[in-house]
């Protein structure tokens, strides 16, 4: 009797799987964007899988809304319409609290997953270790970046030379204490270990005649003990500019140019009255302390400046020597240490260091 | 050298402070290292530049602070006061070598009464650092200080026959000097003797036994002008240093031998008391005439930019002791050189002389116009790839001294050994300064494994380095020896990472070989050939030589022989590598060139051999590459493995070999039945079966 009452009262059907719906979503619909937060990854993947199944049992094919829609049709002709309301009201109120509920759900699930693969942004980046560049080598290819731009060319030549090029080329007198085996290395055939890259200077001239510009960066042998600030062997640049109309301006234009390249804008150069064999008038330049700026300091020795490397206008004889005639032509030369300046550039204290190859000292030059 | 102020202002009559001094000498060449304070004086320590002995003293000095300041140098008078006999009753002087003693003066002081020094004296030589000796002694030191002149003060009457002979020393004469050692001397070294042996060392030291004493009564004063040349050989040659041989060895001023000599007798009676002889000896037998230079006053300006008065150029020059002794055509001067100024013979230093005293600091500063554009050295670029490749993969750069000892003599292959004699000579020191460092290096090998040794000893384990630098070895004939430039590499330890305390796998053979052809690559130069070899310094097995495509071997790499190891105490497997650049650098680079992208699809299909272990994977590809299979596009390497299930005489290699046609995608079977043409050739070729 109760069943034919319910099968004749169809609403009473709807109300039942509203009811039913009700019941089991009960937890659901308690649902938070808080406490959904609150569940573990699992227990949010659990509750997604039985939101989808309670979406299949009251609103498949198979459930209780379902088979309400099938009485639509059997509805007497005039309560059909408000019957067919009822349970399409009910029906978008089921979707309607489900697709909420898996929204917050789905919310939460991201966030756990987020969660669950975020990673260290700050563990280091996976690369092979980097190598370096020696730091002598490094000042080498900057000067010589520096001259290429001011239109000078790279020249090298030989290690180990004749007297010649070395000296008497060099207008070394054949007395000066440079040429005694105390200074300069010679091997038993009597050859020159190279005492000055000037010796590509002579070579340059002979193969490239006047005009020219170069700089000869190199390896350069002195007989001198190892200690914090002298080496056997170091690193040397020259230059050289001949030409028609070259003057001491040009070299000290050229010169205060560079190490303003090398040191910075604010770089003063100094041109002191010196001698070298090989030049004349000659002078050896200093420049503004680069760490105090001119005031004294310690690596300037009080003095606001430093000393750095020796120039002057190419000796007639040396011209005459390399095929060049004075009379028409004159040039600049100048020439510095790049150990010295790598020993100054990065406080570096004693200039053996250079050449032992420690890897934790080279790994510091970047 | 220390210069006094005081004694300066006496001279010159300076207004300027010693600090002032100290910039203004320093910016005419003369630095001042220090200015120091004591007693009332302050003492300037001048650098004097080689070139200028003339500079050697105070009246040097106050010369250039009179044309700084333009005043006059109130050079002290000399006059002495009382005088009787002639030097010739008590002495006499000959020359034998008259090359290595132009000129020698002396006189003779007799009744002196040698004692301590006034205080005046004795405290001006000890500000400049001299000690003070006996009155006379120091009336030397005190001139040569003053006026530059070395002299020397014998005790007339320990000189046997009253004799001065200059002459070279006999082989084997013995001379005892006054620091109390005893010369061997030998005859290329000038002395002074007297009527049978050697009494001083000439111009460098006096001899102990002809010193003044507290007896000395009667003195001859030498005073007198040697050899540069002369003086320095024998200085050096006995290792010796003193204030005279600095001044004669730079050259002393010829003119100035009597003048000092007057000066030093003057001060003698005025200190000492006696009596000077009336007159001296002077053997001069060939006087210096005096050298002049002509000058173009325009040659100013034109060398350093300056622009000055031909009249401020008389100043300088003439303040300078330069007389002008005519006047030539164009206005070209003649310049007669002052005596002392042993460094000007040319119109440059000339120029230099103005140029300094107008002062470098009014010269411009400007660029050089210029029409050149600047060029790196041809293999510049070629150096410069290589170097960013290698840091790249983890190796650091790494410069070792040229030199090395002999012990590595024979133990290592040398990588330029096509390019020179067979066997190798090797290029050794005459006069090295580092004890077992006698060679220049044919060889990288043994600088990378010093720094290898050093790094271990420091504790990092995992090294990888390279050195680019040159090489040496012997030529034939007296010629010059030949000079090659080479790539060194060496790796032990781990393939470290970046800021990782632990490096994932350990570094092998094929490091090395993979750090080369990258070299190579980044060159863009066409890939080396590496074969198995027996190469000298490298473990049997793990050794390859490297070689161009034309067959020319330019290099090896592999592990290091146990041996050699075991020789620097490696507990560790290191690998080694040498290339020779030079036949590289003149390769010629590939050229680039666009290849249209395919157009269809390739098929990859993997197989694994197994085949004898002598079997290379080179021969493999090129077993692969002989076959002729429609489309078959490259093979590369998936694998190799032996071990566990592999037979020990076999190896499993497993390639993937691409298939690719340009007219259409290929079908399976057609893959299918090229895949098994190929694979039923290379089973029979090398004796191989699948795995």
């Amino acid at each position: 009797m109760t069943e034919s009452t319910n099968q004749e009262d169809p609403k009473n059907q709807v109300q039942a799987a509203r009811k039913a719906f009700e019941q089991e979503f009960e937890r659901f619909a308690r649902l938070t964007d808080a406490s959904a937060q609150s569940l573990s990854l699992a227990a949010a993947e659990t509750e997604q899988r039985e939101l989808a199944d309670l979406h299949t049992r009251h609103l498949g094919k198979k459930s209780a809304l379902s088979a309400c829609k099938k009485l639509i049709g059997k509805v007497a002709a005039d309560q059909r319409a408000a019957f067919g309301q009822l349970v399409q009201q009910v029906e978008a109120d089921i979707i309607e609290r489900i697709t909420t509920a898996g929204e917050i759900l789905s919310g939460s699930l991201q966030s756990a997953r987020s969660e669950r693969d975020r990673i260290d942004v700050t563990l280091p980046g996976r690369r092979p270790r980097q190598g370096h560049i020696h730091p002598i080598t490094k000042l080498r290819e900057r000067i010589e970046d520096i001259f290429v731009s001011l239109g000078y060319a790279i020249e090298d030549d030989r290690e180990i030379e004749t007297d010649f090029y070395n000296f008497d080329a060099l207008n070394i007198p054949a007395n000066h204490p440079a040429r005694a085996p105390q200074d300069t290395f010679y091997t038993t055939e009597g050859f020159a270990l190279r005492s000055q890259t000037s010796t590509v200077q002579i070579h340059a001239i002979q193969r490239r005649g006047a005009p020219l510009r170069m700089i000869a960066p190199g390896r350069v042998f002195r007989r001198d003990t190892p200690d914090p600030t002298h080496n056997p062997m170091f690193f040397q640049v020259e230059g050289l500019c001949v030409d028609r109309g070259i003057t001491m301006a040009h070299l000290k234009g050229t010169v205060a140019e560079f190490l303003r390249r090398m040191f910075g804008t604010q770089t003063v150069t100094r041109f002191r009255p010196s001698y070298f064999p090989f030049t004349e008038p000659s002078a050896e330049f200093d420049f503004s302390c680069f760490k105090c700026g001119g005031t004294g300091c310690r690596i300037c020795k009080q003095s606001g400046w430093i000393e750095l490397g020796g120039s002057g206008m190419v000796h007639p004889n040396v011209l005459r020597t390399a095929g060049v005639d004075p009379e028409i032509y004159s040039g600049f030369a100048f020439g510095l240490g790049i150990d010295r300046m790598c020993a100054l550039m990065y406080g570096l204290d004693d200039i053996r260091l250079l050449f032992e190859n420690d890897v934790r000292f080279l790994e510091q030059f970047d | 050298m220390l210069i006094s102020y005081n004694w300066l202002r006496e001279l010159t009559g300076t207004k300027l402070t010693p600090l002032e001094l100290r910039e203004r000498l320093t910016m005419v060449g003369l630095a001042i290292d220090s200015v120091d304070e004591k007693d009332g004086d302050s003492l300037l320590d001048v650098e004097v530049p080689s070139n200028r002995p003339d500079c050697l003293s105070h009246v040097g000095i106050a010369r250039e602070v009179a044309v700084i300041e333009k005043s006059k140098v109130q050079s002290p008078k000399s006059k002495v006061a009382k005088t009787q006999g002639k030097v010739s009753d008590f002495a006499s002087v000959g020359i034998a070598d008259p090359d290595l003693c132009p000129r020698y003066a002396a006189r003779v002081v007799r009744g002196v009464k040698i004692g301590l020094s006034p205080v005046w004296l004795a405290k001006r030589l000890d500000e400049i650092g001299q000690r003070p000796i006996n009155n006379v002694a120091d009336i030397t030191n005190y001139v040569l200080h003053e006026l530059g002149q070395p002299l020397h003060a014998f005790d007339l009457t320990k000189l046997s026959g009253q004799k001065i002979i200059v002459r070279r020393a006999r082989a084997g004469e013995k001379l005892q000097t006054l620091d109390g050692v005893i010369r061997s001397l030998d005859n290329e070294m000038l002395v002074i003797a007297d009527a049978k042996q050697p009494v001083a060392l000439a111009g460098i030291m006096g001899g102990l036994d002809s010193e003044i004493s507290m007896s000395t009564v009667d003195v001859l004063i030498e005073s007198a002008y040697f050899d540069p040349d002369s003086i320095r050989r024998t200085a050096r040659k006995l290792g010796m240093d003193t204030e005279a041989s600095k001044r004669f060895e730079r050259g002393a001023d010829c003119e100035n031998v009597v003048n000092a000599q007057t000066r030093c007798i003057e001060l003698i009676c005025e200190i000492a008391g006696g009596l000077a002889t009336e007159d001296l000896i002077d053997v001069y037998p060939s006087p210096q005439p005096a050298r002049s230079v002509s000058f173009r006053p325009e040659k100013v300006e034109n060398l350093t930019s300056l622009r000055v008065d031909v009249a401020e150029m008389d100043r300088i020059l003439a303040a300078l002791g330069f007389v002008s002794s005519a006047v030539g055509n164009g206005g070209a001067k003649t310049f007669v050189v002052p005596s002392w100024r042993v460094d000007v013979s040319l119109e440059e230093d000339l120029v230099e002389e103005i140029a300094r005293h107008v002062g470098y600091e009014q010269i411009g500063s400007e660029l050089p116009p210029s029409a050149m554009a600047g060029e790196y050295q041809p293999a510049e670029v070629r150096r410069r790839s290589m170097r960013r490749v290698l840091t790249g993969l983890g190796f650091d750069e790494a410069i070792n001294l040229s030199f090395i000892g002999a012990a590595h003599d024979e133990i290592f292959a040398l990588a330029t050994r096509n390019e020179i004699s067979t066997p190798p000579s090797f290029v050794s020191l005459s006069n090295p300064i580092l004890e077992d460092a006698t060679r220049m290096r044919p060889s990288l090998l043994p600088g990378l494994l010093q720094s290898l040794r050093h790094n271990f000893n420091q504790g990092t384990k995992d090294v990888r380095l390279f050195e680019i630098g040159r090489v040496f070895a012997g030529s034939e004939g007296g010629k010059l020896p030949h000079e090659s430039e080479l790539l060194g590499l060496i790796a032990s330890g781990g393939a470290s990472e970046q800021d990782r305390a632990q490096a994932p796998r350990e570094l092998d053979f094929y490091d090395l070989k993979g750090a080369l052809e990258a070299s190579i690559a980044a060159m863009n130069l066409p890939p080396l050939v590496f074969a198995e070899a027996q190469v000298k310094h490298l473990r049997l097995g793990q050794a390859a030589n490297i070689s161009l495509a034309d067959g020319t071997v330019i290099g090896s790499t592999g592990a290091l022989t146990e041996t050699i190891s075991a020789g620097y105490k490696f507990r560790q497997r290191v690998y080694v590598a040498e290339l020779n650049l030079t036949p590289l650098f003149e390769i010629e680079e590939h050229e680039i060139k666009y290849g249209p992208l395919p157009r269809y699809p390739s098929v990859v299909r993997d197989v694994t051999l197994l085949v004898d272990r002598n079997v290379g994977f080179t021969e493999l590809v090129a077993g692969i590459e002989s076959e002729v299979i429609d489309d078959y596009q490259r093979v590369n390497l998936v694998g190799t493995y032996e071990g566990q299930n592999i037979p020990g005489d076999r190896r499993s290699v497993t390639l993937r070999v691409e298939y690719r046609s340009d007219q259409r995608t290929l079908r399976d079977d057609e893959v299918e039945e090229r895949h098994r043409r190929l694979l039923d050739s290379l089973l029979k070729k090398f004796n191989a079966e699948l795995h």
